[in-house]
């Protein structure tokens, strides 16, 4: 077995702490009943750890729970995957071929990778690749893991920058699409990034009378003793228009949000500055544990007018959180347009 | 002004009881002084500043010492004047300050009398850190552990900087009688107990009162006008205004950078009198970017609150935290902080 593996596994299991170990080692289930049984618990944890390698001979999954369920240290970025308009596309999946194209079609590039695949129950395919170079085994420690759901064209990527062409490649090959292209969009939370794609989070409906619904459950809302007059048709206002453009629901869960604006400069009319014909060149990043519930709560706090900005509401719809604002030609407003 | 530590939390770990300085509305410092701020308005800050000539480091400073200052992130206090401090008994005052770290550092553990630690404290000069000539002379301490190594020439390891000095301190040297020793500013670097026993030591020796200088959005937002409007040569980086956006129930940052060029070619067409900057020019300064954010996302920045400011120059955040980046123009920042800790000290 290869030296690097066994150090990765004996290092791995010296992590877990002693009275998890057993259940570990079930779960991991590259190990039978009977190999697990002849492990002894009671001696020091080098000793079990070494145990365990030496059981080891043929290791089929490294891939362990315990680093899939921790899916939200990773930033992911997504990649799309266009649909093949000639028709070669095929009509099903076959999880088989696309593992055996996928290793081959990277194997044939880079000798000295580690690739393994596991599937669960939601049609999730997990492919996690450890790289290495011409020279060097692969490095077990700075994995990328790849997340493909086979029904959808969309592939999640944890950041690994200069490995994606390669990675984009074999996924091609294996998948039989015919272009892949990365999203601007990336999130440390692929559950939300997965609920942006997929359309899962509640969207918002275009309405031509917004009005206030009078059936609405409105919780009442804990008033500061000191104020004496509140202009109630201004804040309900607020509260509805906000409630349109974010929609109703809990909003995805993204970090951060980075727009290059290339407009031009525009101060109000009696600020008489800066006549120049270049674009007034800024870059704007927002970043919050929760970054679109901060934006929802923005208009309410009266810190932002309502409705807001369009370029921060169409986060979710445009399945992006990353911009390049230039100014479009003889309209005053900003537009956003794609790299 | 109150110091901004009035609500409880000590500055250096160790309130003195025993110095009696008092900073409620009368400017009062210990022994009796009084003296009163000529140019402004109690509280206020100034209404115009002079922006100061470039390359004020005077002939004798000591080039490697200035680049040791630059590029490091350095924590800011204000100093009340230090009474019968003397710049011949700076040999003593290492001895003294070594001792009292060695102590301090050892309290609660059991060791022979006599065991040399391994930690020396130096007390330097500071030349060339001068606005005008009535300044008196930058201080530089040092905390150097000894290398644990034998042979003879094994260079000590610094753990910790400060430093202490005044850059055109006119008005307070102007009212303070003989005894004191005016640095007002002070800037550490380095591990927080370090700074407390150091403080502590001056503060007892010399019955002086450090705080920290935290930084206001106002004074902040004068960084961001002064610190662009400079002509910078080389390593030119973008203006950054990081705010922070409160009263929300998630915490949200907002970070505006500006490209260089253009943000120096706004201030240009603000600025109308060469040598000088105003209130109303910052301002304007400052709501022509707020405008431009408006238009493009609807958010008020003005309701927010700005907590750091990055330029070419230098990066200071409202913590009271600076970093300088270009020699040039170090006088001039220098400058400007001891301004801020003079009013604070008042």
């Amino acid at each position: 077995m290869d030296e690097t593996v066994a150090e990765y596994i004996r290092r791995t299991v010296l992590k877990i702490p002693r009275h998890e170990i057993m259940e570990m080692l079930t779960t991991w289930d590259f190990l039978s009943k009977t190999q697990l049984q002849t492990i002894n618990m009671h001696q020091i944890k080098e000793s079990i750890s070494q145990e365990v390698v030496e059981l080891c001979e043929v290791i089929t999954s490294i891939v362990n729970d315990q680093t899939m369920s921790n899916s939200h240290n990773f930033v992911f970025t997504i990649s799309g995957i266009f649909s093949c308009i000639t028709g070669e596309e095929t009509d099903s999946f076959n999880l088989a071929d696309f593992k055996y194209n996928f290793k081959r079609s990277l194997r044939s590039a880079l000798k000295n990778v580690t690739i393994n695949f596991r599937e669960y129950e939601d049609n999730a395919t997990w492919i996690r690749i450890a790289w290495g170079t011409q020279y060097t085994k692969p490095n077990q420690y700075k994995a990328t893991y790849v997340v493909y759901h086979s029904q959808t064209p969309y592939v999640f990527i944890s950041s690994l920058r200069n490995r994606i062409p390669l990675l984009c490649q074999a996924l091609v090959h294996a998948s039989n699409y015919h272009d892949i292209h990365e999203m601007e969009l990336r999130s440390r939370c692929l559950d939300s990034l997965k609920d942006i794609v997929f359309k899962r989070y509640c969207q918002t409906f275009q309405t031509y009378h917004p009005r206030p619904l009078q059936e609405r459950n409105v919780a009442p809302e804990k008033v500061d003793p000191r104020i004496i007059q509140v202009n109630k048709r201004e804040k309900e206002r607020i509260q509805s228009v906000n409630q349109e453009v974010f929609g109703e629901g809990l909003q995805p869960k993204i970090e951060f949000a980075q727009y290059k604006l290339e407009t031009m400069f525009k101060g109000e009319p009696e600020m008489d500055i800066l006549t120049e014909k270049e674009p007034f060149r800024c870059v704007v990043k927002f970043s919050s544990p929760h970054l679109l519930e901060a934006l929802k709560s923005l208009a309410p706090a009266g810190m932002a007018d309502a409705p807001i900005s369009p370029l921060l509401t169409c986060i979710p719809q445009k399945a992006r959180n990353y911009f390049k604002i230039k100014e479009r030609k003889g309209i005053l407003s900003a537009s956003c347009l794609g790299p | 002004m109150d110091t901004p530590d009035s609500g409880g939390k000590t500055p250096l770990g160790r309130k003195t009881a025993e110095t009696g300085i008092n900073f409620t509305s009368s400017t009062r410092f210990s022994r009796g002084l009084t003296f009163i701020r000529t140019h402004t308005l109690f509280g206020q800050s100034p209404t115009r500043r002079i922006i100061p000539q470039t390359s004020l480091l005077q002939e004798n400073a000591d080039s490697q010492k200035i680049a040791f200052l630059l590029r490091k992130q350095w924590t800011l206090y204000s100093v009340t004047p230090m009474y019968k401090f003397s710049y011949d008994n700076l040999k003593e005052y290492s001895r003294l300050l070594s001792a009292f770290v060695a102590t301090e550092k050892q309290k609660g553990l059991a060791v022979e009398v006599g065991n040399d630690l391994g930690i020396k404290v130096t007390l330097s000069t500071f030349l060339g850190l001068k606005g005008t000539d009535q300044d008196q002379i930058a201080i530089l301490v040092q905390i150097a552990s000894r290398s644990q190594l034998p042979f003879e020439n094994a260079e000590d390891k610094v753990v910790w900087s400060g430093w202490f000095c005044c850059i055109s301190g006119d008005d307070l040297l102007e009212s303070v009688p003989e005894d004191f020793t005016c640095l007002s500013l002070f800037l550490a670097n380095g591990a927080e107990s370090y700074t407390a026993i150091v403080g502590s030591w001056f503060q007892k020796t010399f019955d002086c009162y450090f705080s920290r200088l935290t930084i206001s959005p106002l004074n902040l937002a004068w960084m961001a006008a002064m610190w662009t409007g400079c002509k910078v040569d080389s390593h030119i980086a973008a203006t950054e205004l990081v705010f922070s956006v409160p009263c929300i129930p998630q915490s949200l940052d907002i970070s505006y950078a500006i490209h260089p060029e253009d943000a120096k070619a706004l201030w240009d067409t603000v600025q109308k009198t060469p040598g000088e900057v105003t209130q109303e020019e910052v301002n304007l300064f400052m709501d022509c970017l707020y405008s431009h954010f408006h238009r493009h996302f609807k958010i008020h920045l003005s309701a927010t609150r700005l907590v750091k400011v990055s330029t070419s120059i230098a990066s200071a955040h409202c913590d009271g935290n600076i970093k300088i980046l270009h020699s040039k123009h170090l006088i001039g920042v220098l400058m400007l902080l001891t301004e801020l800790a003079i009013s604070q000290i008042q």
